[in-house]
């Protein structure tokens, strides 16, 4: 009998001395760490501090100029880096690897189910088509995809991001790998449905007993996520802990920074709950029933649908506010930001920008509207144009409003420049070049060229790690002093919006469903989905509201033809009766908050917010 | 049902496109000058003579109705009959002659009937040696775009681009048939007659599936999909014939429906050149003989011919790519 049977290996994985350049350049230093079977072990760092080079290392899947410049990744003893054909073999099999961007991992041209089966199958070749379906469709319900033997044969733009990023950790685990490398898999998701993955893979990492290199940019979500945690800085390992240990006895500088800065929720700190809202002043934007369906056609399905992005929509935006919008993906954030600059026509209801319906004003008025209000995208979706230099990109929007000759457009742009903290010699460069938080800078600069005095922010900082948000959210404020500009922030990032917001709406389906001050919101939400939302929020501290009692299973219901009622019935773990056939409203709750849900006390009337920030039937 | 409504709404613009032509080519014939009637009955006929016959014929209505006339009977599927070619069998029949002038006439769409195969025959062959050079250079450059299979394939299309279709075609004609006497070049008397001229055709259409291919090809080996299929655990021989070549099949699929339909629409001086009996030359015969009735019949089949080639590449780019609606 062999002997070396029972003296089952320790390690799955064995880094040693690794190390990686691009060209000459040393992205990662001597990494070594080791990884045993069925653990979860995280990796944090800011950006740039090659985690994602790390992950795909491990993976085989450096592509030039990175290469592994010396060490060992040893897989149940066998290095890899010394022997690639092994290595491509173990690709998709042993070592699986899910990234952070789901949209675009698949074939668009193909069912989800006809890739995750071909996967399957170019892996394991022994197995038979009809087991290979059952066994993804098997795992498409374990990942909760709701009717996963229909979804199975729907495309991937059929899919919600929320879906695509469980659909690729199906496709990770089919083959069951004895190691997942999953690189900021939550980074682009909504708190319910990254609160919803990371308990998935506790509950795969149990039942598949799948080791998880978890790889991620926030401190709270990797704690909550691992048995340990290593910190990446600067290409480094320096230190690896518990979670506990890591947040009470931190032993780097680095991990001591980013744990002294994190944002709270609750425990104080920086917020913009003291940020005064001038309620004296007319309101800068005012929206009354907005309304907004789109008309689609359901791919073999008869007839038209409508989908209704916005209804019910009311707010109030005060000069000098940090107006806060937040909600999952889908719930209507973008249509809603499209309303509020004239991209599109309300069905029904108003939006009033300094007194002017946005909504009906003729097509020249609004283009001088928008000098005056401006919207600032995310950029990872490009809004930059990669071929024209950073300076004719800020100059382009002063040459459209026809404002200055060429010499004062070039003046105003290096000064809008250096306002933003954008260094003057990079005036002649392309935008290729820029680091995520110099593009947003940009973004920013290239929205207050014109002077606005609003600026809406449309998920601004989502793809930016916490230190980057930081200096942003400072530089926002900066801004804000100098020129009084009121910002209203579109964001799905809970922590951002406590931070910086004094007044936040809360989206579902649509629908605002809660509009209150940030500090009432916060420890007094008047809706179920706000406590829902506050209970996944990714954070270190005792929580006020526990997932276990709030948090919601799957996804919102489709905006399509809608049940009457409230839309939150079918999720809301309070729902009764009335609240199947009719929709609440959204009602004063005192202190300038509203919320609409039948299980707030019905209003006295006369309470002066009804008439400023009720609908006017 | 979406294809039914699709095909309603398709083939409804594609009879507003008929309509259009042929209501541009008509009016365009009749204001240009140039008088079939004069080509008709001669040089030396009086003109009194000329004026007789051309109203006698309805040439010197108002334009519009003359078209109404004639689109009254296009309806009835009725394309007129040609000014000036004899009805092929009316003479071994002995058809009757009342008129002097006018004998029995050739019927437009027997005519196009004729030679629309010969031409579609020559349509087809002359993409599917297209196909066959262009595809796998194409691929191969788009699979290693900037290295020398890419560069190879810029040169071969830049080469095929560069030669003039007449000139090749009297050059392979010398040294194929002429001198090798491997292919018969000038007319038609079987298939092979087909094999030269659809040559000269796929020279010149090889350099667009060329550069089309090595584009998009190079597109899509560029995208996350496929970067990531190699972790994901898929064979490269998987990676680029399942995925890459299937997504790269849309603009592909595009390019070979604008070709094709003008390859339909009459290969005028490679038809010309070997006088070979399809639409092009047809046409080039009923242009010069101003026989309007013909004219206008090619126009409206080629446009007819159109609208269904531009249908059914729309159909089979949603079934390759179904993010393509209808
Ligand atoms: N393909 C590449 N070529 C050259 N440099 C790269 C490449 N990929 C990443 N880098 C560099 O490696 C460093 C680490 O990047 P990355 O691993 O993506 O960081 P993280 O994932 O921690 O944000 C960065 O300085 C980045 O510019
Ligand atoms: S109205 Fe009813 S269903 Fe809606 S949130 Fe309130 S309790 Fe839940
Ligand atoms: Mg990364």
């Amino acid at each position: 009998m062999a002997l070396d049977m029972g003296a089952a290996p320790e390690t799955l994985l064995s880094v040693r001395g690794l190390s990686v350049a691009a060209g000459d350049r040393p992205i990662l230093t001597d990494i070594s760490f080791d990884l045993a079977p069925r653990s979860i072990l995280s990796v944090i760092g800011a950006t740039g501090s090659g985690k994602t080079v790390l992950a795909r290392a491990l993976a085989s899947w450096l592509s030039p100029p990175l290469r592994v410049t010396g060490g060992r990744i040893l897989f149940r003893g066998r290095d890899l880096v010394a022997d690639p054909a092994h290595a491509r073999s173990l690709a998709g099999r042993e070592i699986a690897y899910v990234g952070g961007n789901p949209a675009g991992a698949l074939d668009p041209t193909m069912t989800v189910g006809a890739q995750l089966v071909e996967k399957l199958r170019a892996v394991r070749p022994d197995m038979s088509a009809d087991d290979a379906r059952k066994k993804a469709i098997r795992l498409l319900e374990a990942v909760h995809i709701p009717s996963a033997q229909r979804r199975f044969h729907e495309y991937p733009f059929q899919y919600s991001g929320g879906m695509m990023q469980r659909a690729m950790i199906v496709d990770a685990l089919i083959s069951d790998p004895a190691l997942l490398i999953a690189d900021n898999i939550t980074q682009p998701l909504d708190v319910t449905v990254a609160a919803q993955i990371l308990k998935l893979m506790r509950e795969l990492n149990a039942q598949f007993s799948t080791a998880i290199l978890f790889i991620c940019s926030s401190l709270p979500v990797a704690c909550d996520a691992s048995d340990e945690v290593m910190v990446l800085h600067e290409g480094r390992v320096v230190e690896r802990q518990t979670p506990a240990a890591l947040v009470a006895r931190p032993g780097h500088a680095y991990t001591r920074e980013l744990i002294a800065e994190l944002p709270t929720l609750w425990q104080g700190g920086e917020n913009g709950a003291s940020r005064a809202t001038d309620r004296e002043r007319r309101a800068i934007m005012s929206v009354r029933g907005l309304a907004k369906a789109y008309e689609v056609r359901a791919r073999g399905q008869a007839g038209i649908s409508r989908v209704q992005a916005v209804r019910n929509v009311d707010f109030d935006v005060f000069p000098g506010d940090n107006f806060g919008v937040v909600g999952e993906s889908g719930c209507g954030k973008s249509s809603l930001m499209r309303l509020l600059t004239g991209l599109e026509r309300p069905d029904a209801g108003s939006v009033f920008f300094e007194g002017e319906n946005v909504g009906a004003a003729s097509p020249k008025r609004l283009r001088e509207l928008r000098r005056r209000f401006q919207l600032v995208l995310q950029d990872p979706y490009g809004c930059l144009p990669p071929q024209s230099p950073i300076g004719a990109i800020l100059e382009e929007p002063l040459k459209i409003h026809r404002i200055g000759n060429a010499a004062e457009r070039r003046d105003r742009a290096r000064a809008v420049m250096a306002e933003v903290g954008l260094d003057d010699s990079l005036y002649r460069s392309l935008p290729t070049g820029l680091s995520a938080g110099q593009r947003q800078r940009l973004n920013v600069a290239r929205a207050m060229i014109l002077e606005p005095r609003l600026l809406i922010m449309d998920e601004t900082l989502s793809a930016l790690d916490q230190t980057e948000q930081g200096k942003l959210l400072d530089l926002f404020d900066k801004l804000q002093a100098q020129h009084g500009f009121t910002y209203i922030f579109i964001s799905h990032d809970l922590t951002m919006v406590r931070r910086v917001c004094s007044r936040i709406a809360v989206m579902y389906l649509g629908e605002t469903v809660e509009v209150a001050p940030n500090e009432r919101l916060f420890f007094d939400p008047g809706h179920p989905y706000s406590r829902a939302l506050l209970s996944a929020a990714p954070t270190l501290e005792e929580r006020r509201y526990r997932p276990e009692d709030c948090l919601l299973e799957g996804e919102p219901p489709s905006p399509i033809d809608l049940p009457p009622g409230c839309a939150f019935a079918s999720r809301c773990p309070h729902a009764f009766d009335r609240c199947r056939t009719e929709n609440p409203a959204l009602r004063a709750r005192g202190g300038h908050a509203l919320a609409a849900c039948f299980l707030n006390p019905e209003p006295d009337i006369g309470l002066h917010e009804t008439v400023t920030e009720t609908p006017h039937v | 049902m979406f294809i039914l409504r699709f095909l309603a709404r398709r083939l409804g613009q594609g009879a507003i496109i008929i309509f259009l032509v042929s209501a541009l080519i008509f009016t365009l014939l009749r204001v240009v000058p140039g008088d079939p009637v004069r080509l008709m009955v001669g040089g030396m006929a009086p003109d009194t003579l000329v004026e007789e016959i051309a109203a006698e014929m309805g040439l010197r209505d108002p334009i519009y109705v003359q078209f109404g006339r004639y689109m009254g009977k296009v309806l009835q599927g009725d394309l007129g009959e040609s000014f000036v070619r004899p009805a092929s069998g009316a003479a071994v029949g002995g058809a009757s002659f009342d008129d002097a002038t006018r004998g029995e006439r050739a019927k437009v769409l027997d005519l196009i009937a004729e030679t629309a195969p010969m031409t579609l025959q020559l349509a087809v062959l002359a993409m599917v040696f297209a196909l066959m050079v262009g595809v796998p250079i194409g691929v191969w450059g788009g699979l290693y775009p900037g290295r020398l299979p890419d560069r190879l394939a810029l040169y071969t299309s830049s080469l095929f681009v560069s030669l003039p279709n007449f000139w090749l075609g009297i050059v392979l004609a010398l040294l194929l048939s002429v001198k090798l006497n491997l292919l018969p070049a000038i007319g038609y008397r079987g298939f092979s007659y087909t094999i030269l001229p659809a040559l000269v055709l796929a020279v010149e259409i090889a350099p667009f599936i060329i550069r089309t291919l090595t584009v998009s090809v190079a597109g899509v080996m560029g995208q996350t999909f496929i970067d990531i299929a190699r972790v994901r655990g898929l064979s490269r021989n998987q990676i680029v014939f399942r995925h890459a070549l299937k997504n790269s099949a849309v603009p592909l699929l595009n390019l070979l429906g604008v070709q094709f339909s003008m390859l339909l629409g009459g290969v005028l001086v490679i038809e010309f050149i070997f006088d070979y009996p399809g639409l092009g030359l047809l046409t080039i015969n009923a242009v010069m003989q101003r026989d309007f009735p013909l004219i206008q019949g090619i126009a409206i089949v080629t446009a007819a011919v159109f609208v269904l080639i531009n249908i059914a590449v729309d159909l089979l780019a949603t079934a390759i790519d179904p993010r393509l609606d209808y």
